[in-house]
């Protein structure tokens, strides 16, 4: 599955039986490789400013929509997280260097495993690089490992 | 000093020119960039970069306290120069320590040949980059002596070269090897280098 295609998407609390809000956008680890966690545009039945909810706390990622136990997971980042929630960390937009200091374009798209958040792939205009290559992201630049 | 290998195809290693490679981001592998190349830091008489002096980065960002020694590169590639992470900056002076003090300073400096001809006057430094980052040529702004209607050729170099603040001494048959551009040049070098060294 595709960030461009998983944005929007509603998020269900089950217990509730209601919609908490949609997905706005993904927060990446690049040590794991893997989404940690999504941001959501929150519905005004969430408390205040929380509005993040991490991997493991997700019951589903369905085709129509994401499942959670209820509300009480939408947290807001918090210590080492909150520097790979931050605005210099997003992936989507950010180009890609690779380790031998080449640009590769710039992220366009992310490829994911709905099944347990892996990164699949990163797109840029011209490539598709597996998420395996990655090495680093920063405020710079996502850095790859030379294909 | 040993001498570097010679230049050629499928060697894993790249020509830049000096001018491109100043101003290129320094990033680290976990996607920061720490700072920007400043000048190049040359040493020895086989024109090796032993470094780089750095700046920050942005517009008003003056040079810093640190520098990079070549040994502490992890890639320097057509768009950034890849260190490990910021531990690989260290003191200016040490960096500077190591400087031949002629070998980079030869922009607008006149290249002679050994038999008196004046071919011009350099423009840019031309490198070879891979594990090591090397001058191989330059860049010359050539006189009616190339025959190339005062354009801008670029010209081999031996693997030594005497090099003064006011001239650069090559050898005549670097004529020979005279290229227009950046492809081709490398098979240049290699053939010059080969005839220097007696080949065919």
């Amino acid at each position: 599955m595709r960030f461009s295609e998983a944005k929007n998407r509603k998020v269900v609390s089950t217990s509730g039986a209601v919609t908490v809000g949609k997905i706005r956008r993904f927060i990446v680890d690049p040590r794991s490789v893997s989404v940690a966690a999504i941001v959501l545009h929150t519905n005004k039945n969430v408390d205040g400013s929380n509005d993040t909810v991490f991997w493991r706390d997700l019951k589903a990622f369905g085709r129509d929509a994401v499942t959670i136990e209820s509300a009480d997971v939408i947290t807001r980042p918090e210590g080492d997280f909150e520097l790979l929630a931050d605005k210099e960390h997003r992936v989507l937009g950010k180009p890609v260097l690779d380790d031998g200091g080449n640009d590769l374009g710039q992220v366009k798209d992310v490829e994911f495993d709905p099944a347990n958040g892996r990164i699949r792939a990163l797109l840029t205009d011209s490539e598709e690089i597996e998420g395996d290559r990655i090495i680093g992201l920063g405020p710079y630049a996502l850095v790859v490992r030379s294909g | 000093m040993t001498a570097p290998e010679p230049v050629g195809p499928d060697r894993g290693t790249v020509l830049m020119r000096a001018k491109e490679i100043v101003k290129r981001p320094v990033v680290t592998l976990g996607g920061e960039a720490v700072a920007q190349i400043k000048d190049i830091v040359y040493g020895g008489s086989a024109g090796e970069i032993i470094g780089f002096t750095l700046a920050g980065r942005g517009l008003f960002a003056g040079p810093r306290k640190e520098a990079l020694a070549w040994a502490k590169v992890h890639a320097l590639g057509r768009d950034a120069l890849m260190i490990a992470d910021e531990g690989a900056l260290e003191d200016r002076k040490s960096v500077l320590a190591k400087a031949d003090a002629h070998g980079g300073d030869v922009i607008a400096s006149r290249v002679l040949t050994e038999d008196g001809t004046e071919l011009g006057k350099v423009s840019d430094v031309i490198l070879e980059v891979g594990r090591t980052a090397t001058v191989v040529g330059y860049a010359i702004d050539s006189t009616e002596a190339l025959g190339k209607n005062g354009r801008t050729v670029l010209i081999p170099l031996p693997h030594t070269i005497s090099v003064s603040g006011e001239a650069l001494i090559v050898p005549p048959s670097a004529t020979d090897f005279v290229t227009d551009d950046l492809s081709g040049f490398g098979a240049a070098v290699h053939a010059f280098r080969t005839r220097l060294a007696g080949g065919s």
